[in-house]
């Protein structure tokens, strides 16, 4: 249904005006008072002199708590009861193991780097991605924000939209395949909200919610309605919200109708090798989708991947069903962008909320610890290759270069060219710097000097 | 200004009355100086009154020192000292001449400088303790100061002792790391903050060689600031100095401008340097600056009114028109035509009751001749159901009726209690005070679950006062308020009265609010209890008190407390109005006064004389011209949002929208689990999932901040208005609307009309009417499609979607 062409209509803005014509009477100022210069704006986006390679990035969120003795950081010597059920294999870089289950991986690790003393204190699961995404440290208990919205803080995503802007046709900042739970605008408002892809990619009937052509809509009808829109819109001058609105009606409708934003959401034109390369899985599919939606000019792709959170016999489902379809999309997304020339201006980055206790419990599952876990990190101006900093014998606390929330955060924007000094006014007037302290995490970027 | 500006100006005020009997007042202040201390300095203001217009020469004037060995005076008109002894300045203005005596002492055996009172303004001016830089929780490379220097005792310890005193060099004061860092001799990452051959530099150096004291034998607490001008009115492009005052306890005032800090609240409209220079824009408005000094601030209000202005004003129907009218003539803006009965039907429908008119209750009010139909529409909706459903969302919101905190029976019964207080016209200072002494279970039909969302007396000090009283004390948690007098202590005073309540477990699994005994609240740095107390009040006397909110309460709805009254009247008016007359609206303080203070106070007596009756305030509100004129602007007011003179465009929230929708439509909206036909704005449960309330930004009433409900438009908004099967499926159901009128006998015309009606309360224009009525007389067996898609672009018009636009 959704690859059903718009046919003419491409032609138009929702307000039924060609681009020309929008052109020729916002010189006029009188086009829902937007005026030339705010609408090629509204167009391009924010420019800026950049230093940067990185111009988008796809953020991998592995919600629940990924274990990071089980696959990034593995303690082959330790007793079984830290080590658990997996096997250590060797990687393509000469004294660096991964899990048995991060075969893929382990085969292209001079393509990134892992960063394995990433500590904080957080220990919850909406707190802890709460802290994550903001920096922020949550004012509300553990589990009582299950709703997708960041009531203060703005997440790290919709600050990459507020500071980039988008590059193309389709929305700067997007979640898939449902919202990220702390992944809102807080005080930056419903803009910087990301677009949220709420359907499952890997599905057979995969359409994107409010853009797929309504049943029973026929091309003339569709024709029509713009018609009697835009006459009805005609000569009237917005100001203010009404006037963003109408800007927003604009991109709407680029995105229903512009070619470039209709194919970069059809994944099933994907060859089937890629897709099956990626995986067939959710997560899988949405890093491809991802890759799509950066290709289509998308700032931000934050893509949550359920299910970590594994405190009841956990060997089975890591090796089943977390671990192999995380470790395939990973590398076959690097491989990826890689051939297509993009990883260089892509920046990926796979982690969670907290890594996993280091000894097995009773119930032969692992429990939520903070203290250490393991950061993937891919192009954009990353330097691959590396194991960066590494954890006790018991995988339990960083015994070197320990790598905080705002370090990662700094890194992050760094990378993507941001400058995370700068402050913005929070509700209650004071300044808030888009990320509090931290440093780059040493040895990460080629060359920091460069970007800062 | 320059010359022939202000000869232009002397001309239009004078000159055509008296033609050659033209006297500009020169005045120069002080009319005496005396500088007593090596870093002194003194600004002069020179000033040339013209009838009520005044014109600073503070830069343009010729300065002339009888004893240039003596003093010297910079470009900015400040007089700085040089040797000790007494001298002449004479101030000329083409041909006017005012003399100043001055005197230099204190010079060759200088008083020693204080850390405390000296030295901190001087890092605070430099910007060292800015949350940006050190002033930051964590510091900045090792070095850390308090926000703003709020804490004299741990800053003076981390300039002079920590890291084994290296910052502070006795022997060659000039090779201080503090000095060396400042001037950026050494690199610094903030840069070159202090000019090496200022006086700050100076003062600092004379500091570190009298061996670096905390306090001295002379210094004293600076109990206030003067500011001149404190009020004034600019041209466009003008400048004015000003001249900030310290006082001292025991009487001694000095010039403290050099070292004070300037910051504007709308830099559009005003600008400031570090000279303490305000230059205006050209745009008309008003703009407060605010001046801060060690613990102290003052404001300077300036008014920039049009350059072309017009007398016209809204015509006076009550005490709002004509404060309204005042502020709008100073600033000469013209305000809007009244607005007209469509546009204002559906503006209080909207307003008061979060409902669209239906098209009969349009027709009924467009087709009413009787003079006295506004007011009566108004009475009306005020009794209406929807006005209680409406308002008693609006209060759950901010009373964090939260599903997930204060469970769902909870927030049943706290939606419950806040709907029957608003059906009963419970006066509201009855109604706060209700809610603050509340116990019992959380469950019940009452406010007692507000203490379960507010579940620490940190979080209840800082909520309340933040919702009743607009104070935001929550600043003042961990340092002194940046911008208000409110200290630590204040804060702590606050906590002291909520530190009785505590949260029971009943036996049969549910919570109860318990508020019993209390102690007094310990300061958060010196550790030492504070003795509970209002903002500004004494300290409380709880002698045969129980729970110590009644005390709070009493204190609170006194009629002599300054706070509580403002608050509410600002929220409401804010809601009616589109715009607070403080912003944000519950930031309330002397440096963030009104935008039109006259305004406020004949509000508030209002408010006390109908004895915080809601509904007689709200009619009062709503009947002023000023509530009823148009949002359509003139060339004149169309860049004012904040004095009034049109009524500004609202976003609908989300549950109005989508109640909206469903209305004209004839679909209600299925939420799971509800009996069908009800309205989302009867919906208690905030946590429902709901992809439509989630993208229009419904909130989670996770703090009692308004701001938490979000009014900004997004992609995700418009496509969904645009293309979502939702929506779609209300339009073309088989049940609705459009189907029904398209499968009866109305004529094309009258489809058209019932439908403007419906959505927009106002019948088509010509142009609308040609357009559509043709489509549907072409429609042929399309009819009903036709109808549906004519359905669908009215609904995504920018004028369906906003109030007033």
């Amino acid at each position: 249904m959704f690859d059903i062409p718009f046919g003419s209509l491409n032609k138009r803005y929702c307000d039924g005006v060609s681009r020309r014509q929008l052109l020729r009477v916002g010189s006029t100022g009188l086009f829902g008072g937007l005026t030339l210069p705010y609408l090629l704006q509204a167009d391009d986006g924010p420019q800026s002199a950049r230093k940067a390679k990185a111009t988008s990035c796809i953020f991998i969120f592995l919600e629940g708590g990924p274990p990071q003795q089980d696959m990034w950081d593995p303690k082959p010597d330790a007793p079984v009861e830290i080590r658990g059920a997996f096997q250590t294999i060797p990687t393509k870089t000469p004294g660096v193991f991964f899990s048995e289950h991060c075969k893929r991986c382990a085969e292209i690790t001079d393509k990134f780097t892992v960063v394995r003393s990433h500590s904080h204190s957080d220990n919850g699961h909406s707190t802890g991605y709460y802290y994550v995404m903001t920096g922020h440290k949550p004012t509300f208990p553990d589990g009582e924000h299950p709703i997708p919205t960041n009531t203060v803080f703005p997440s790290l995503g919709s600050f990459v939209s507020k500071e980039l802007g988008s590059n193309g046709k389709v929305p700067a900042y997007i979640n898939m395949p449902h919202p990220m739970s702390a992944g809102g605008s807080g005080f930056l408002g419903a803009e910087f909200s990301p677009f949220v892809i709420e359907a499952d990619p890997s599905e057979p009937d995969f359409e994107v919610k409010d853009l797929g052509r309504i049943e029973g809509l026929s091309e003339n009808r569709l024709e029509l309605r713009q018609r009697l829109l835009s006459g009805l819109e005609k000569g009237h001058r917005r100001t203010g919200r009404a006037a963003a609105m109408s800007s927003y009606y604009n991109k709407a409708c680029n995105l229903i109708n512009s070619p470039e934003a209709r194919e970069a959401f059809r994944i099933r034109q994907e060859p089937v090798k890629i897709r099956e390369n990626y995986g067939m899985t959710q997560i899988g599919q949405c890093a491809l989708l991802g890759r799509r939606m950066v290709e289509a000019g998308c700032r931000f792709v934050g893509i949550d991947a359920p299910g970590w959170d594994v405190h009841f016999n956990c060997f089975p489902s890591l090796a089943n069903d977390l671990i192999p379809p995380a470790d395939r999309a990973f590398a076959a997304l690097i491989t990826d962008l890689e051939e297509r020339g993009l990883l260089d201006t892509t920046l990926v980055v796979m982690m969670g909320e907290m890594g996993r206790t280091p000894r097995v419990n009773a119930q032969a599952g692992r429990d939520h610890w903070s203290m250490a876990q393991s950061i993937l990190f891919a192009g954009g101006g990353v330097k691959p290759g590396q194991i960066i900093g590494a954890t006790d014998a018991q995988a339990a606390a960083p015994i070197s270069n320990p790598v905080s929330v705002a370090d990662v955060l700094r890194t992050i924007h760094t990378l993507l060219g941001i400058d995370s000094t700068r402050e913005y006014p929070d509700p209650l007037g004071r300044p808030v710097p888009l990320v509090n302290g931290g440093t780059v995490i040493p040895g990460l970027i080629a060359s920091v000097g460069a970007l800062e | 200004m320059s010359m022939p500006v202000r000869n232009f100006w002397l001309c239009c005020l004078f000159g055509c009355f008296w033609p050659g009997l033209v006297f500009a007042q020169l005045s120069v202040s002080p009319a005496a100086i005396v500088l007593d201390r090596p870093e002194s300095s003194q600004q002069l203001l020179v000033t040339d009154q013209v009838g009520s217009q005044r014109f600073d020469l503070t830069r343009k004037a010729t300065y002339l020192v009888a004893e240039p060995a003596i003093i010297t005076i910079d470009t900015g008109g400040r007089v700085i000292p040089l040797s000790e002894g007494m001298t002449e300045l004479t101030v000329t203005d083409g041909d006017h001449q005012r003399s100043v005596p001055v005197t230099v002492t204190g010079l060759k055996q200088p008083v020693p400088v204080s850390f405390r009172y000296e030295v901190q303004p001087v890092l605070t001016k430099a910007r060292c303790n800015a949350g940006g830089c050190h002033g930051k929780a964590e510091g900045q490379n090792g070095f850390k100061l308090s926000l703003f220097g709020f804490d004299n005792e741990s800053d003076f310890d981390a300039v002079v002792k920590e890291t084994r005193g290296r910052r502070i060099n006795f022997a060659n004061p000039d090779s201080s790391l503090l000095l060396l860092k400042a001037t950026a001799r050494m690199p610094h990452g903030g840069g070159s903050k202090i000019d090496r051959e200022g006086p700050r530099y100076e003062l600092v150096r004379r500091w570190i060689r009298a061996g670096a004291p905390f306090s001295s034998t002379a210094d004293q607490p600076v109990i206030g600031i003067e500011i001149e001008p404190s009020e004034l009115t600019m041209q466009h492009g003008s400048t004015q100095q000003l001249r900030v005052t310290a006082v001292e306890a025991a009487g001694r005032r000095h010039c403290v401008t050099a070292v004070a800090e300037y910051i504007s609240n709308a830099t559009h409209i005003v600008t400031t340097t570090t000279d303490g220079l305000i230059r205006a824009s050209e745009i008309p408005g008003e703009a407060t600056i605010l001046i801060r000094y060690l613990d102290q601030v003052a404001t300077c209000r300036v008014t920039l009114p049009r350059p072309n202005p017009s007398s016209l004003r809204p015509a006076e129907r009550n005490f709002i028109d004509r404060h309204v009218g005042d502020k709008l003539v100073r600033l000469g803006i013209p305000p809007s035509e009244p607005v007209n009965d469509s546009a204002f039907l559906r503006r209080v429908f909207l307003d008061m009751i979060g409902t669209l008119p239906t098209a009969a209750e349009a027709r009924a009010f467009l087709q009413d001749t009787h003079p006295d139909k506004r007011l009566r529409l108004i009475s009306d909706l005020l009794d209406r159901p929807e006005y209680a459903d409406y308002w008693a969302m609006k209060w759950a919101d901010l009373l964090r009726a939260d599903r997930i905190k204060i469970t769902p029976q909870g927030t049943v019964g706290m939606t419950r209690w806040l709907r029957a207080r608003i059906v009963e016209n419970q006066p509201y200072d009855e109604f706060a005070r209700e809610i603050l002494i509340s116990q019992g279970s959380i469950q019940q039909e009452g406010p007692a679950a507000f203490f379960k969302a507010l579940d620490t007396p940190e979080a209840a000090a800082r909520s309340i006062s933040q919702l009743f009283l607009g104070v935001r004390i929550e600043c003042a948690q961990c340092h002194h308020h940046p911008s208000e007098r409110w200290s630590q202590s204040d804060y702590a005073g606050l906590v002291g009265f909520f530190t009785g309540v505590s949260i029971k477990r009943l036996p049969n699994g549910t919570e109860a609010i318990l508020a019993k005994g209390g102690t007094d609240y310990k300061h958060s740095r010196t550790g030492e209890l504070v003795k509970a107390r209002g903002l500004g009040a004494q300290p409380a006397d709880f002698q045969g008190v129980t729970d110590r909110r009644r005390t709070f309460a009493a204190w609170m709805t006194d009629s002599s407390n300054p706070f509580f009254t403002q608050a509410i009247i600002n929220r409401i008016w804010a809601h009616y109005f589109g715009r607070g007359l403080v912003e944000p609206i519950d930031d309330i303080r002397a440096t963030n006064p009104a935008t039109n203070e006259p305004l406020m106070h004949a509000l508030v007596a209002h408010m006390k004389e109908v004895r915080y009756d809601l509904k007689a305030f709200t009619k009062t509100l709503l009947m002023s011209e000023t509530y009823q004129l148009s949002s359509a602007t003139n060339t004149g007011n169309m860049d004012d949002v904040q004095h009034y003179s049109h009524a500004l465009p609202k976003a609908m929230p989300a549950e109005v929208l989508l109640d909206a929708l469903c209305q004209i439509t004839n679909v209600p909206e299925k939420f799971n689990g509800w009996p069908d036909g009800v309205r989302a704005i009867q919906v208690w449960d905030n946590r429902m999932p709901s992809y439509f309330f989630r993208i229009f930004g419904r909130p989670v009433r996770a703090s009692v901040c308004e701001c938490e409900r979000s009014n900004e438009p997004s992609i995700s908004q418009a496509l969904h208005l645009l293309n979502s099967p939702e929506i779609h499926e209300k339009i073309a159901h088989r049940h609705g609307r459009a189907r029904q009128w398209a499968d009866s006998s109305m004529s094309n015309d009258e489809i058209i009309g019932e439908l403007y009606l419906g959505t927009l309360s106002r019948f088509p224009t010509v142009e609308e009417r040609a357009l559509l009525v043709t489509e549907l007389n072409n429609a042929g067996n399309e009819r009903r499609t036709v109808v549906e898609d004519i359905f669908w672009s009215v609904l995504n018009t920018k004028e369906f979607l906003f109030n007033n636009e």
